[in-house]
């Protein structure tokens, strides 16, 4: 009950600081294994923003737009994860990875093994980007990870 | 605007509002299509003014539902205004007197207010901000805008500084527009474009139509309290 008031009272009571500062910014990357022992490959970003987008395509997502408040969502944990480490952020970005490779890989092309990484950018001295690997999961079996 | 045409409207807004985020659960997992899809439902409801003040109560209760699903809230700020509106409004619907049905209701026009003004002035206080800096690094590296494309705005220093300032100015001088009818409509009009803007660039979807949702507050408050 504790826990919920303290869930709920940031949105009786919010701070409305949006922006206040812009922050090292997280991505999500992913790797697949064929076991729990491999070294992973190559790492690969979830859900990586597309080159363009049309006019159209942004008014459409004004009332259609569930793979990007996913992503949003997916910042936010990595975020969590970053700064007060739990289960329940780390289960949310394994699912969501797997739901997404199970969906957009063809059947036989995903492997048995599930392991991911938050890699941070921010701007460095000068100017250019720097990046900042600061939370890595264990290999995770795939198989039951999408399930509701 | 009377107390009860401005909930109506609330309401109404709120309704569409939640509706369509309910719909982008629905193609998610299947606890959350349970959810949501529940939501939906009592948003049907309230859509047509079905016992309103008892679905008001199911839907704040599937509110904390919701923030102890993601731990959290799911959409950020969205979701805190979305809590917000939905219990100022079961507040207002649910009191016995009237004078306290208003203050619950002026509550989450005080909010809308402090929203904005509050944003400008954390960034105005701030060098990066003052700069253009902190606009240029929110399209170069941050995780909101929608394509690589986008990108190239960090590039654009001069652009993003009038950019940056036009924002932080209209939204330190935001309360200045209560004083008339006029002005508070000019400035919810540009608020909304500002809104739809975001929405445009990072994906910003749900802030948008949330934020339409408050709106009557503050123009019912203005016609109580100033006019």
């Amino acid at each position: 009950m504790l826990s919920l008031l303290k869930l709920l009272l940031p949105a009786l009571m919010p701070s409305w600081r949006f922006f206040k500062s812009v922050d090292p910014s997280p991505r999500v990357e992913w790797a697949m294994l064929a076991s729990a022992a491999s070294a992973p490959q190559s790492w690969r970003e979830f859900r990586p923003r597309p080159q363009q987008l049309t006019p159209l395509a942004m008014l459409r997502r004004m009332l259609w737009n569930p793979r990007w408040n996913e992503s949003l969502f997916l910042v936010s944990c990595a975020e969590r994860l970053t700064l007060t480490p739990t289960e329940h952020s780390e289960q949310e970005i394994l699912r969501r990875i797997t739901a997404e490779l199970q969906r957009s890989l063809p059947p036989g092309a995903c492997l048995p093994y599930l392991q991911f990484r938050l890699v941070f950018l921010d701007r460095a001295e000068d100017g250019g980007l720097i990046k900042a690997i600061t939370y890595q999961s264990e290999p995770h079996l795939m198989a039951g990870l999408a399930a509701p | 605007m009377t107390l009860d045409a401005a909930l109506r409207a609330t309401e109404i807004l709120m309704a569409l509002a939640f509706l369509q985020q309910s719909a982008e659960h629905l193609a998610g997992f299947r606890d959350e299509r349970l959810i949501y899809g529940l939501r939906a439902i009592l948003c049907a409801l309230l859509l047509f003014g079905i016992a309103s003040p008892w679905v008001l109560l199911a839907l704040v209760l599937l509110g904390l539902l919701i923030l102890q699903r993601f731990q959290g809230p799911y959409n950020g700020g969205s979701d805190k205004m979305s809590l917000l509106i939905l219990c100022c409004l079961t507040a207002a619907r649910w009191l016995p007197q009237e004078h306290w049905k208003e203050y619950a209701f002026a509550y989450l026009a005080g909010q809308l207010v402090i929203c904005y003004f509050i944003s400008g002035q954390v960034k105005i206080v701030k060098p990066e901000w003052r700069s253009g800096r902190a606009l240029q690094d929110v399209f170069r590296f941050s995780a909101y805008p929608v394509s690589e494309g986008l990108r190239a705005f960090a590039d654009q220093p001069r652009l993003l500084w009038a950019m940056g300032w036009a924002v932080m100015l209209f939204e330190v001088l935001f309360p200045l527009a209560l004083f008339s009818r006029e002005t508070l409509i000019l400035a919810l009009f540009t608020a909304a474009l500002f809104h739809l803007a975001n929405a445009c660039l990072f994906g910003l979807n749900r802030f948008f139509w949330i934020w339409l949702a408050a709106y009557p507050s503050l123009l019912w408050l203005q016609e109580r309290v100033i006019l």
